[in-house]
């Protein structure tokens, strides 16, 4: 269906199905849904942080935030650009060990450490993007995946800056100015805000003329080259954009997992953020929210054994990939358009 | 060298000028010398059997691929070596034989798309609503509006163009490449495949925009070349054959042959 297809993955993520209106085909929010959508996830942030009172449960939410932030780092490329960014979780890494490096080795602030982490990863994702963006499809893929291999063996062997296999712990004051995020509920407001912040500005980007020019280099390059689309530096700018976020979620997992060990650069943290976006759906910019929300709440709430974890998840990604390959909302899209169809028959 | 070409030359200014174009895919040659000069406002068709490098031409010609010898000038610039998305920036657009528009997209974010060159805000443009991306929006609306009205597809606006007619996918290409405004337009094989009435609205479309641009055809439907094309270049296993008015092309001894393959061994 299409001639300048990227990868099985990619392909089986867009939904191809004429019957099954794309979500990308139907016009974009507009700026009051937006407004009545943010002030819903406020709303529903500030019940939450408030009413439920287990700190477990807070503290696993404002990880899920963290996380869905790597998650919608993960959905620049691939619902943004069409790649699969196996190795995004170098920029993961980045910001875990920038907190951990920053704090426990060079005594800097938490701020200060997760500012440096972002300015690296940045540079980072401008250095590997110039190596690796020339190369589409599983071929890219591939070598980000080799790229977090060689991340996760230099964190494990520079023992003096990384603390090696043992890795890094015993974070001093884990604190967002005066806001302590060892305490749950401050460390889920500021994950839930930080996450939304983000949200709202994919919301911009997306509608900005370079949301249009990725949209227009993931469907069709060689006409988004043809209409004056530079394809190379949109896909350089979509990568450095990606990057931050990524290491934003990386360091704000620190205060939940209190150690930063090279399993962080794990291709398998990768795989957990692209079920999200799998899960919640691509092309919706809260898709990979809605995916998180789902990955860590559900497990928890039927005490999986993390293998059996993998067994239920991997069969929903093949189901949803057969039934509903935009993702979980697009069920939800057809099942109101059946509810309509059949009100008016 | 510029300044003396303009002062001495009163001719109709050149749009499209290719000089001995060679280009040689390894051991291959596909194009072999080939040279033509297109006016600004012609409508200009190339033609030849399959294979006989019309397409790496088509392609040298706008930018896509880079000739292993030979100059190309277009609109006075020589784009030998600049970046394709470069090219497309001097005003020059084309449609593709496959893959000519953007299939997940709705007509209307097609048209956007294709607009990308005029765009001038960013995202921080965006967010603040800044006075050029209303400017930018405003501008965009009001030539969507003129492209819809001109390819006839005002209705099929929020239509994903991946569902649409196959006709209608080329007249939507069209329109992607007339949301610039290009003063040249490159169509490949824009008949290909079509039926005799969506080919009959297409050679109309063509009619309607040609005015004030300059139009390079590559076809094999010789009714679009006749209704179209003031001149029309051959070329026949990469060697440029005759460029001369349709009628008389189509009646060269070389072209019959070619197509009829009369002397094939």
């Amino acid at each position: 269906m299409q001639p300048s297809s990227t990868s099985a993955a990619v392909l089986a993520a867009e939904p191809a199905r004429d019957g099954v209106p794309a979500p990308a085909m139907r016009p974009g929010p507009t700026s009051l849904s937006i407004w009545l959508l943010l002030g819903a996830a406020i709303a529903a942030i500030a019940a939450f942080g408030f009413a439920v009172s287990d700190p477990f449960i807070v503290t696993l939410a404002g990880y899920t935030c963290a996380f869905a932030l790597f998650a919608l780092s993960i959905n620049i490329m691939l619902g943004g650009i069409g790649e699969v960014p196996l190795g995004q979780c170098v920029f993961f890494g980045i910001g875990a060990y920038g907190v951990g490096i920053g704090m426990v080795k060079l005594g800097l602030p938490f701020e200060l450490s997760v500012a440096a982490a972002l300015v690296i990863s940045v540079a980072a994702a401008a250095a590997l993007g110039a190596l690796t963006l020339r190369l589409t499809g599983a071929y890219f893929s591939i070598v980000s995946w080799g790229l977090s291999g060689v991340a996760m063996v230099a964190a494990t062997n520079l023992e003096s800056l990384t603390g090696g296999p043992l890795g890094l712990f015993g974070f001093s004051a884990l604190s967002v100015g005066p806001v302590l995020l060892t305490d749950p509920q401050s460390y889920f407001f500021v994950t839930a805000s930080l996450l939304v912040a983000a949200v709202l500005f994919l919301v911009a980007v997306r509608r900005s003329p370079f949301g249009a020019a990725m949209e227009s280099v993931r469907q069709n390059r060689h006409l988004a080259q043809s209409v004056g689309v530079d394809v190379t530096r949109v896909r350089l700018k979509a990568f450095m954009l990606s990057a931050p976020l990524a290491a934003l979620g990386g360091a704000l997992c620190v205060p939940y997992t209190q150690i930063v060990t090279p399993e962080v650069f794990s291709v398998a943290n990768t795989v957990d953020g692209l079920l999200m976006v799998l899960l919640g759906g691509s092309q919706l910019i809260v898709g990979p929210v809605i995916g998180a929300v789902i990955f860590s709440i559900i497990p928890h709430f039927l005490e999986l054994d993390p293998n059996v974890r993998i067994l239920i998840f991997s069969s929903a990604i093949i189901a949803i990939m057969m039934f509903a390959p935009g993702g979980l909302h697009q069920l939800a899209v057809a099942l109101r358009q059946r509810l309509r169809r059949d009100g008016h028959a | 060298m510029h300044s003396r070409a303009l002062s001495v030359s009163p001719a109709p200014a050149v749009a499209v000028r290719a000089t001995d174009i060679v280009k040689r895919y390894g051991g291959v040659t596909a194009l072999n010398g080939v040279s033509l000069t297109v006016t600004e406002g012609e409508v200009f068709g190339i033609i030849g059997p399959n294979g006989a490098g019309k397409s790496t031409l088509f392609d040298i010609l706008c930018g896509i691929t880079k000739p292993t010898s030979g100059a190309i000038e277009v609109l006075g610039r020589d784009v030998g070596h600049m970046a394709p998305h470069a090219v497309a920036r001097t005003g020059v657009a084309r449609t593709f034989q496959r893959t000519a528009v953007f299939a997940d997209a709705t007509v209307f974010e097609n048209l956007r798309y294709g607009r990308h060159a005029s765009f001038r805000h960013g995202v921080l443009g965006r967010i603040v609503g800044s006075s050029s991306c209303r400017a930018d929006e405003q501008a965009f609306q009001e030539r969507a509006r003129e492209v819809l009205a001109l390819t006839g597809l005002d209705g099929d606006r929020d239509r994903r163009a991946g569902v649409l007619a196959y006709g209608v996918q080329r007249r939507l290409a069209v329109g992607v490449a007339l949301m610039a405004d290009p003063k040249i337009l490159f169509l490949d094989e824009p008949a290909a495949g079509m039926n005799g009435r969506e080919t009959a609205d297409f050679i109309a479309l063509i009619r309607a925009v040609a005015p004030g641009r300059t139009i390079l055809i590559v076809e094999h439907d010789m009714a679009v070349i006749r209704e179209l094309c003031g001149r029309a270049l051959v070329v026949v296993d990469g060697r440029p054959v005759v460029i001369d008015e349709p009628q008389h092309v189509l009646r060269h001894p070389e072209v019959i042959t070619a197509y009829l393959g009369a002397d094939d061994e």
